[in-house]
C-alpha cells in the first residue's frame, strides 16, 4: 500500500525566493531602490520649496530642522528638555489609551454577546459616536481644569469609540459555524465564548487598538495646542508664536517618530498574541 | 419505538420547516425515516437544495425537527454533543490553533490530561496521513489537508457516530478522488458508524454500504434506497459499479 503521506494533497505553500541576475532594469524595479528614490524626492521637493520661498518665511529647509532638533536636545523650553516634552505627551497618550481600552474592549465584547447590555449601551453610544473628541475640550477644561486630567479626558473620549466598535464587530463577525464546531466537540456556552469568541475577535481588537493609538496622538496634540505648558504640541505652538518654522517642523518630525514608536509597540504585541495571522503581502 | 439492537440511529417521520423573515415558511424536509445500523457507512445522496445538510444537522443536534423523532442508541437526541462528530464542508478549523491544537480540542474540553490527549491527537493525525504537520497553522495547509484535520478532529473525540457534510465539495477533482480513497482507508482502519452526505453518485457508490437518495427540490423526500454489495476497495470502472451508477443516475435528477 502506497505511503499515505506522499500525495498530491500534501502541498504546503512556501515562499520561494529566486536569485535573479543583476541588471539595470531589475534594479529600477526593486522595492528598496524605489523607496530610496521616493524619500530622496520628498526631501528634494521640500528643499526646493524652501529655496524658491514659495511659502515665504513659513517653511524651513530640512537642514535647519535637523539643526533645530539637535539644539532641542541640549536646550530647554519652558523648563523642560526635549525628552521631558516627549515624555509629557507620551505619558498622556499611554494613560488615556490604557483607560479607554481597558473599558471599551471588554464593553464591546459584552455588548456583542449579551443583547440586554447591547440594548442599554447602544443608543447612547450611537448618539455620541460621531462627535469629534475635540468638541469635548471646553467641557473638559470646565470640569477638570487646564492641567493633565482634561487632556487625558479628551484622549479617553477619542480612543474609546474605535476600540469599542472594533471589539464589538470582532465578535459579531465570527463565522457562526465555528460555534457549532465547539458544541459538537462537547463545549458549553462558556467554551463558546472563551475558546471561540475571544481568539476569533483578537485580530479585530488589535486593529481597533492600532486605530485608537493614532487617534490618541491626534487628541493629545489638539489638547496641547489649547492649553499646555509641556509636550510636543506645546513645542509646535511655541514655534508658531515665536515665528520659528524650524521649531514647528522639528516638533512635527519628533512627534511623527514617537507616534510611530507607539504603533510599533502595538504591532509587536499583536505578533506575540496572534502568531497565526497571515502576513499581508505588499509587493 | 421498537428498535433493533443493531440500529444506531433511528429517525422516524422527520420534517423540518424553517421560518424565515418572520412569516415565510420554508419546508425543507418531509417525512424522512431512516435507520442506520451500527458501523454502517450510510450515504445520503441528493442534488442541491434537497435538505440533506439539514437532515445531517438535525441528527447532529444543531437543529430540532419540526415533527418526528430521532434517537441514538435508543436515547432521544436533544442537542449537539461529543457523542457525534461532525465534519464540515468548509473545514471550519480554528485558525488560531495549530493542527495539534485543533485535533486535541475535543479531549481538552472533556478535561483529559495533556500527555494523554497529545497521544490521542497524534494517533489520529497520523491516521489521516498528516504526521509531520502537527505544528502547522491551518492557513499553511492545502484544502485536502485541512479537511483531513477536520476528520482527525472529529475522530479524536471518539464519537459514536461520524457525520460528514459534503466534506469534499470544495476540493478539486483529483484531490477529491484521493480523499475518497483516504476516507475508505481510515474507516476500514477504525470503524465507526458513518453518515455521509454528498451530491456525487460516484462518491456515494465508492464509499457507501447503503445509499439513500433524496428527491430533488424542496422539500426533500425519500426517494430510493440502494444496497451496495461490492467488495472493498472499490473500482470506479468495475462493471457492477458502473451498472449501479447507471441505475441511480437514471432514477434521479442528478448528473455526474
Amino acid at each position: 500500500m502506497a505511503d499515505a503521506t506522499a500525495t498530491i494533497a500534501n502541498e504546503v505553500q512556501c515562499a520561494v525566493r529566486e536569485r535573479r541576475p543583476f541588471s539595470i532594469a531589475a534594479t529600477l524595479k526593486n522595492k528598496w531602490f524605489l523607496y530610496a528614490v521616493s524619500i530622496t524626492a520628498f526631501f528634494g521637493i521640500w528643499k526646493y520649496v524652501d529655496y524658491t520661498q514659495v511659502l515665504g518665511n513659513g517653511i524651513a529647509p530640512p537642514e535647519a530642522v535637523v539643526v533645530q532638533i539637535f539644539r532641542l536636545t541640549g536646550d530647554t523650553i519652558a523648563g523642560k528638555s526635549l525628552w521631558g516634552h516627549i515624555w509629557a505627551s507620551t505619558y498622556r497618550v499611554l494613560i488615556g489609551f490604557a483607560i479607554a481600552s481597558a473599558i471599551a474592549v471588554p464593553l464591546g465584547i459584552i455588548m456583542a454577546l449579551n443583547r440586554y447590555v447591547n440594548a442599554i449601551v447602544k443608543p447612547v453610544f450611537d448618539l455620541l459616536k460621531p462627535m469629534p473628541p475635540f468638541a469635548w475640550i471646553s467641557c473638559a477644561i470646565l470640569w477638570f481644569g487646564i492641567d493633565e486630567p482634561s487632556k487625558i479626558f479628551i484622549i479617553v473620549v477619542g480612543t474609546f469609540v474605535p476600540c469599542l466598535l472594533n471589539s464589538y464587530m470582532g465578535i459579531r463577525l465570527i463565522e457562526p459555524q465555528l460555534y457549532d464546531v465547539i458544541r459538537m466537540l462537547g463545549g458549553t456556552r462558556r467554551d463558546e465564548i472563551l475558546q471561540v469568541g475571544f481568539p476569533a475577535a483578537f485580530p479585530a481588537i488589535f486593529a481597533g487598538l492600532q486605530i485608537s493609538v493614532s487617534i490618541a496622538w491626534t487628541c493629545v496634540l489638539s489638547a496641547e495646542l489649547v492649553s499646555a505648558r509641556s509636550g510636543l504640541g506645546f513645542i509646535i505652538i511655541q514655534g508658531m508664536q515665536l515665528s520659528k518654522p524650524a521649531l514647528v517642523l522639528a516638533g512635527m518630525v519628533v512627534l511623527a517618530f514617537v507616534a510611530w514608536a507607539t504603533t510599533l509597540l502595538i504591532t509587536g504585541l499583536e505578533k506575540i498574541l496572534c502568531p497565526w495571522k497571515r502576513e499581508a503581502v505588499v509587493a | 419505538m421498537e428498535t433493533n439492537h443493531e440500529d444506531k440511529i433511528v429517525c422516524r417521520n422527520i420534517s423540518k420547516i424553517f421560518i424565515q423573515k418572520g412569516t415565510q415558511r420554508v419546508h425543507v424536509l418531509d417525512d424522512i425515516s431512516v435507520n442506520v445500523k451500527r458501523n454502517e457507512f450510510l450515504v445520503i445522496l441528493g442534488p442541491g437544495q434537497s435538505g440533506k445538510s439539514t437532515l445531517l444537522r438535525i441528527i447532529a443536534g444543531l437543529e430540532t425537527p419540526t415533527t418526528g423523532e430521532i434517537s441514538l442508541d435508543g436515547k432521544e437526541i436533544e442537542g449537539p454533543g461529543a457523542d457525534r462528530g461532525l465534519v464540515f464542508q468548509s473545514y471550519m478549523l480554528f485558525p488560531w490553533k495549530t493542527v495539534m491544537g485543533n485535533v486535541e480540542l475535543g479531549p481538552k474540553l472533556r478535561g483529559i490530561g495533556k500527555k494523554e490527549r497529545r497521544e490521542i491527537a497524534s494517533h489520529y493525525i497520523d491516521l489521516v496521513g498528516l504526521k509531520n504537520f502537527e505544528n502547522h497553522y491551518p492557513h499553511q495547509l492545502s484544502g485536502g489537508m485541512k479537511q483531513r484535520v477536520g476528520i482527525a478532529r472529529a475522530y479524536a473525540n471518539n464519537p459514536e457516530l461520524m457525520l460528514l457534510d459534503e466534506p469534499f465539495g470544495q476540493l478539486d477533482a483529483q484531490t477529491r478522488y484521493f480523499m475518497e480513497k483516504e476516507t475508505a482507508r481510515i474507516w476500514e482502519t477504525e470503524r465507526r458508524t458513518v453518515l455521509f452526505v454528498t451530491n456525487n453518485i460516484e462518491e456515494a457508490i465508492y464509499l457507501g454500504d447503503r445509499i439513500i437518495s433524496l428527491k430533488g427540490k424542496l422539500p426533500g423526500r425519500m426517494h430510493q434506497s440502494y444496497q451496495v454489495d461490492l467488495p472493498r476497495p472499490r473500482e470506479h470502472l468495475d462493471m457492477k459499479f458502473l451498472e449501479l451508477r447507471h441505475q441511480i443516475t437514471e432514477a434521479s435528477d442528478l448528473t455526474l
